[in-house]
């Protein structure tokens, strides 16, 4: 809102908060500005709403291609090719399409696939009941023709007078091209198309698949049976060989480790063995890629809560804690410290195994690393600075005196509005007032941007409240057991600030209400008063009995969007709990906002100045417009009470954060609020240790129970020239960065260049220790 | 209606479409282009994809830890390189996607091929057309003709090109032809028998104005291809050849070793997309802005970094510094070696003659100043010839023609057989017989006084005062006049508003220049939108290897021609 949000940030194209008129999105200072603006440039355009629409589109473009250039400080604005031209548009900015046409196989595939699969599955399964017969016998001790006689039981054998060619290679079977049987399938086959299963990949077939079959966990078990099995057979089988197959002949030999099979069986088996290995295992790259995303999407979650509460602090707002945002940095840093090095390791896996990894594999490492390396690039260059403590304190300075003065535009701004309309109201017949109607009933979008409803019992006792001023405080009553009940404490604590400075204003105003009869009286004549006020009487009436039923109004279309562009006009209580931090202050300030939409309707001054101060529409309709001076009077109110408001809640931050992880941060709190000298936020603990980074996580509670111990070193070294040595430390390594990828893209000339920047930061480094010590 | 947006919106489908984890995308030859015209490699990267294989290619390795994104157009061969991949797969899983229709018999095929159950989907995703531009799109098809009809293999690409951008935009759209061209009919109603055949997949919401699909032969105006460009695109294609948004610089004298192959995308090149519809001159001054506000960036080498503030400026600034200088030695470089060329080769001056024949109507002056820079010896081979050939094509019945000596001048020249002939073959393929409309006289009184409308506002640039044929024939569409005799509706159906959303295609390739009038025809007329899309985006050269294989010209120069066309189109 305007009080949140400093002229300023607007032009960053972030969020466009403020006066904003919702068809071009002009910011205008003052609500009655953006009224008069409203009714001179677009009375006429209701008519082109699919103009507007479609201007909107285009502007939310315009707006995220200047979020892409927000670098680009000072470049003269080149973005043409975005621009209007005649009416036509532009090919670059037709209007978002939708996916073209698309059209699926995957049923029919699946249908035509399942059959197959049982196929296959049936044909594998087949296969290793067989191999689990062929080998469950002992077949080292039995004779030759014993096996054969196991064997042909498994399976029948094809006929050999039936096969008179090898089926694989063609040749023709006689004396010296025997016939081979496969084992497995009984299929026949020449001696150089034949293969062998060896036993221990039969036994591993076969306890994997029973184990598939069986129990699904246990990894370990499932390893070790098979390797043992197997070794301790083939020490029993060594034996065997030399003496039993030299002996049975050079025609028939024996199949005492293996398993004959034709190729189409083995493939099959091979097929088999390579999806059970790969079912447990998991790749090294896998599991260090696997970590490299989580580090990223952390990144991604925290940088632009960082960058948000950057900016705000930048602006010299006191939404967000310096050392909370302080803290934040560094865990993002860390970050980026873990993703180097885990796309450094994932880039040098396997580089030093004998047989190199497949050239695609390499290429696939550096991909990921490259990747890695661009992701840091763009991301850590988001990250602004954060506003030193001095200059942090300069911040706020400025930017209260911003505010005042922007305050005063507006009251100014708002006088010659109001000066406008006494003009015109006074030319305008009795009638005209029927169109300003519609007023009061913008008046729930109020509890809507606060997130509370007004309780019941308030909605009768307003009735009877002439001020809304004091129809407010009970309001915020209400919201605040409300929000008790809900035990929301931090809104709690804001809304208990509120009504503090409600109270505050209401005394205010009836001073200031006494002082406007005066000047009121000498204004009008009483005569036209008289009328006036007769005038807002009847429209009361009228609107006790129209009020409830005008739902939407061309009027309520205007002011919408603008609620919808504010922070306070977020939706429910849960926004108002996730923006946490924000929320602190949208809340009051969306509730402001609503009471301003009313003001617009029925002229303020009527009741503010004639001591008419009656609410639009007393009765009938949970309508909780404020004072019109609310907004105006309130802003400084809040403003200069804000600041302790903060420090007050920061110092109780700090004792109950005693313990956690800010620690070292609480310290600097305390650090700020004693000595005004400090400088850079980090400075007193990062004096002797070279790694700010080391610094978030390393920190321990003992170092934070005694704050004074930065104190005394930051005494020690308060020379104003001296470079402040967090920030060389942070700047050493973001060179260090630079100079690694000017290496890699083999730019030398800024490899010197940066080289020498290093060395130069790391003697400032050097010397500034010395004169610490 | 954008084609670069619809392309980029398949492909990040087929990405999001497999979940989180390594991925690699398997493609072939033409996808790869599909693809890489829209999307850059760090794009891509960041949407884990890491590993870009062919199909075809026999290099590549089991890694069972990535998953496959395939997306590849829907030919016997893929189809065969799939099924081989299936059997035995080097990845997890695949996620398949066709850029066109398929055939059930195909699937059915694949899916008994996939025994090991990797495949996870199977889709099609029509983007079978290059997205040069979001209002342009090429299919990359040199020699569509043969002759004055359809090489047939080429007939049912462009068909399988067209459709596939009708469908990726969402259109069932009305058909119009130019009668004049026997290739449009056969294009028209080989597109339509498709949308009949397919009229599930054509089964969009139906719009007040339905969209317009307007084919058009490129022999109607063989003009514009042989003109001189300066506009920034336009020019680079013209001199130094576009190959899918890629410049081969690896001729330019003096090359760095990372500038031999440079990448012009509107996407991301920020520059480029501000300046590649502007002309050679504005280029100019806007290159010295880029260049200064670079020098302003630039860390100098001999300041030092005394105050923390300089530091802090030095590091925020040399990102963006580093980025810039990739975007500044870039332009750079490119337009250094177009004015190397325009002085080297007096494009000016030959420029100048162009398009005096291409837009005046005063013959003897004509063939006077053509006359005079075939007398200068630093006119390049040819720049000489394609005088001659717009010679040529504009005073083709010229009653005192000087065709036959200028020929003669040509050969004492030394100019090649091969290249005196083209002006044959160019006349043959767009002369005044085969053209369908008036392409240059304007002989009736309103065309007149448009001329003189024309010279009395003063031409503002000689060397583009050139429009081509196109912009003629889409004003007249878009304000409902385009004569029904010439460009008839496919079927019986006619619009009877004024068109809204138009595509255009040019048998036989567009060109940049068009392309830049559409891009203003868009930019002008509110409520419409147009795209263009040719079987190719033709330069000179390449038009004259078309005009050739269409004329059969070509004989055994062919393979030369091919050969040339592949290393510098």
């Amino acid at each position: 809102m305007a009080s949140s949000y400093p002229p300023p940030f607007e032009g960053a194209g972030e969020v466009k908060e403020g006066f904003l008129c919702p068809l071009c999105l002009k910011d205008l200072q003052s609500f009655y500005q953006l009224q008069d603006h409203y009714e001179e440039e677009h009375s006429g355009d209701d008519r082109h709403v699919r103009g507007q629409l479609k201007n909107l589109v285009q502007k939310a473009k315009k707006a995220k291609d200047k979020l892409l250039k927000r670098e680009g400080e000072d470049r003269p604005d080149t973005g043409s090719y975005e621009s209007f031209y005649y009416g036509g548009v532009d090919p670059y900015m037709w209007e978002p399409q939708e996916l073209g046409a698309t059209k699926s196989h995957l049923e029919f595939f699946k249908k035509h696939r399942a059959a197959r699969i049982d196929h296959y599955v049936i044909e594998v399964n087949k296969l290793i009941i067989r191999l689990e017969k062929l080998t469950s016998f002992d077949r080292t001790s039995s004779d030759a023709a014993k096996i054969r006689a196991i064997e042909k039981s498994v399976v029948s054998w094809v006929n050999d007078s039936d096969v008179p060619f090898c089926p694989d290679c063609g040749n023709k079977f006689n004396i010296r091209n025997r016939r081979h049987h496969c084992r497995l399938c009984g299929s026949i086959m020449c001696r150089k198309c034949m293969e062998f299963v060896p036993l221990p990949l039969a036994q591993k077939l076969i306890n994997g698949t029973r184990e598939a079959l069986c129990v699904p966990g246990s990894p370990s078990q499932s390893q070790s049976p098979p390797s043992g099995g197997s070794s301790s057979g083939m020490g029993s089988r060594r034996g065997s060989i030399s003496s039993l197959s030299s002996v049975t002949s050079m025609l028939e030999e024996k199949d005492d480790e293996k398993i004959r099979c034709c190729h189409h069986c083995m493939d099959t088996l091979l097929k088999r063995q390579q999806k059970l290995e790969e079912k447990d295992h998991v790749p090294d790259i896998v599991k260090l890629y696997e970590r490299l995303r989580m580090c990223m999407e952390k990144v991604d979650e925290k940088a632009p809560e960082y960058i948000r509460m950057a900016e705000s602090l930048n602006a010299g707002e006191t939404t967000y804690n310096l050392d909370t945002a302080g803290g934040l940095r560094l865990e993002v840093q860390k970050y980026y410290e873990l993703i180097d090095a885990l796309s450094k390791r994932i880039l040098t896996l396997g580089v030093k195994d004998d047989p190199q990894p497949h050239p695609k594999a390499l290429q696939l490492q550096r991909m990921i690393r490259y990747t890695a390396t661009l992701f840091v690039q763009e991301k850590l260059l988001g990250l602004m600075s954060l506003p030193t403590k001095e200059k942090y304190e300069e911040l706020k300075e400025k930017r209260k005196q911003d505010q005042e003065k922007r305050i005063q535009q507006e009251r100014l701004a708002a006088q010659e509005a109001l000066k406008k309309r006494q003009a015109s109201e006074k030319n305008r017949p009795p009638a005209s007032t029927n169109g300003e109607l519609p007023h009061a009933i913008r008046a729930p979008h109020m509890t809507k941007a606060g997130g509370w409803l007004p309780s019941a019992d308030s909605v009768h006792t307003r009735s009877e409240l002439e001020d809304p001023l004091l129809q407010q405080i009970e309001n915020i009553q209400s919201f605040l057991r409300q929000a008790r009940e809900a035990q929301k404490t931090d809104e709690v604590a804001m809304l208990e600030e509120n009504l503090r400075q409600l109270q505050d204003e209401y005394d205010q105003q009836q001073t200031s209400l006494a002082i406007a009869l005066s000047q009121k009286m000498a204004d009008e004549e009483s005569l036209q008063q008289g009328e006036l006020h007769r005038l807002e009487v009847r429209e009361r009436e009228e609107r006790e009995q129209w009020g409830s039923t005008v739902g939407s109004t061309q009027l309520s279309f205007k002011w919408e969007p603008c609620l919808d562009i504010s922070p306070g006009g977020g939706e429910e209580d849960t926004t108002a709990e996730d923006l946490t931090p924000k929320a602190e202050k949208s809340p009051s300030s969306g509730r402001a906002f609503p009471a301003l939409t009313s003001q617009e309707d029925s002229p303020p001054r009527l009741r503010s100045l004639g001591g008419h101060v009656t609410p639009p529409s007393g009765e009938g309709q949970n309508s909780t417009s404020l004072n019109p001076f609310d907004e105006e009077d309130a802003t400084p109110t809040e403003e200069s009470s804000n600041p302790f408001f903060e420090d007050i809640k920061r110092e109780h931050e700090e004792v109950t954060n005693g313990k956690k992880e800010y620690n070292p941060f609480d310290e600097d709190e305390e650090e700020k609020l004693a000595d005004t000298a400090a400088g850079n936020p980090f400075e007193d603990d990062d004096t002797d240790t070279g790694n700010p980074f080391l610094e978030a996580s390393g920190s321990s509670p003992p170092v934070s129970t005694n704050p004074f111990d930065g104190d005394d070193d930051d005494e020690v070294l308060p020379d104003l020239d001296m470079i402040e040595e967090e920030l060389l430390l942070q700047q050493i390594d973001n060179i260090r960065a630079y100079i690694f990828d000017a290496k890699l893209s083999g730019r030398l000339d800024e490899v010197e260049l940066l080289s020498q920047n290093l060395r130069e930061l790391q003697q400032t480094l050097q010397e500034q220790k010395k004169k610490k010590h | 209606m954008n084609v670069t947006l619809a392309v980029k919106q398949y492909v990040s489908k087929m990405i999001e479409n497999s979940g989180p984890g390594m991925k690699v995308l398997l493609m072939d030859k033409e996808t790869t282009s599909i693809v890489s015209v829209v999307y850059t490699q760090s794009e891509i990267l960041q949407k884990e994809v890491y590993l870009f294989e062919r199909i075809d290619s026999q290099n590549r390795d089991s890694m069972k830890h990535l998953k496959a994104i395939c997306f590849l157009r829907p030919t016997k061969e893929n189809v065969e390189h799939l099924i081989q991949e299936l059997r035995r797969p080097k990845y997890s899983v695949y996620f398949i996607y066709f850029s066109n229709v398929i055939s059930k018999s195909e699937i059915k095929a694949l899916a008994e091929a996939d025994e090991q159950e990797v495949v996870a989907e199977v889709q099609e995703f029509y983007g079978d057309f290059i997205a040069v531009n979001p209002h342009l799109f090429s299919l990359n098809l040199q020699g569509v003709a043969r002759g004055r009809s359809w090489e047939p293999s080429m007939l049912s690409r462009c068909t399988q090109g067209l459709t596939s951008v009708l469908l990726a935009l969402k259109k069932c759209p009305m058909i119009r032809y130019q009668l004049s061209s026997d290739m449009s009919k056969r294009l028209a109603e080989s597109v339509k028998q498709i949308i009949t055949k397919e009229y599930e997949l054509f089964d969009f919401r139906k719009t007040e104005v339905p969209p317009l699909l307007l084919i058009l032969d490129r022999s109607d105006d063989a003009l514009t291809p042989l003109l001189n460009q300066w506009t920034y695109q336009a020019m680079v294609h013209e001199q130094l050849g576009l190959n899918n948004n890629r410049i081969d610089l690896s001729r330019v004298p003096g090359i760095s070793k990372d500038l031999r192959e440079v990448v012009l995308s509107a996407e991301n090149d920020e520059f480029y997309a501000n300046n590649m519809y502007l002309n050679f001159g504005e280029i100019g001054t806007n290159i010295k802005n880029l260049m200064e506000d670079f020098q302003k960036k630039r860390p100098k080498g001999q300041q030092k970094l005394e105050s923390i503030s300089d530091m802090k400026a030095f590091v925020d600034n040399y990102p963006q510094f580093k980025k810039m200088s990739g975007t500044v030695s870039k332009h750079v470089t490119v337009v250094g070696e177009l004015s190397r060329l325009v002085s080297e080769r007096q494009l000016m001056e030959v420029s100048e003659v162009e398009q005096e024949l291409a837009c005046q109507n005063d013959h003897s002056n004509a063939q006077q100043m053509v006359r005079r820079l075939l007398q200068n010896p630093r006119l390049a081979e040819l720049d000489a010839v394609r005088l001659v050939m717009l010679y040529a094509l504009r005073y083709e019945r010229h009653s005192s023609s000087v065709l036959p000596s200028l020929m003669e001048e040509l050969s004492r020249r030394g100019v090649s057989e091969r290249h005196r002939r083209m002006v044959q073959a160019v006349v043959e393929y767009g002369g005044k017989r085969v053209r369908g409309s008036d392409l240059i006289t304007p002989t009736d009184a309103v065309a007149i006084t448009k001329q003189f409308f024309k010279g009395l506002k003063g031409v503002e640039n000689v060397y583009t005062q050139h429009q081509p044929l196109l912009h003629d024939t889409l004003d007249q569409l878009i304000k409902g006049r385009l004569k029904d005799s010439q460009f008839p509706y496919l079927g019986a159906s006619s619009l009877r508003d004024r068109p809204q959303d138009i595509l255009v295609f040019l048998i036989g390739g567009a060109t940049y220049e068009e392309a830049l009038t559409v891009y203003n025809l868009n930019r002008s007329t509110p409520g419409v939108r147009i795209v263009l899309g040719g079987s190719c985006v033709h330069n000179t050269k390449s038009f004259l290897e078309e005009v050739m294989s269409a004329t059969g010209h070509s004989g055994s120069d062919r393979a030369q021609g091919g050969s040339r066309h592949g290393s510098r189109r």
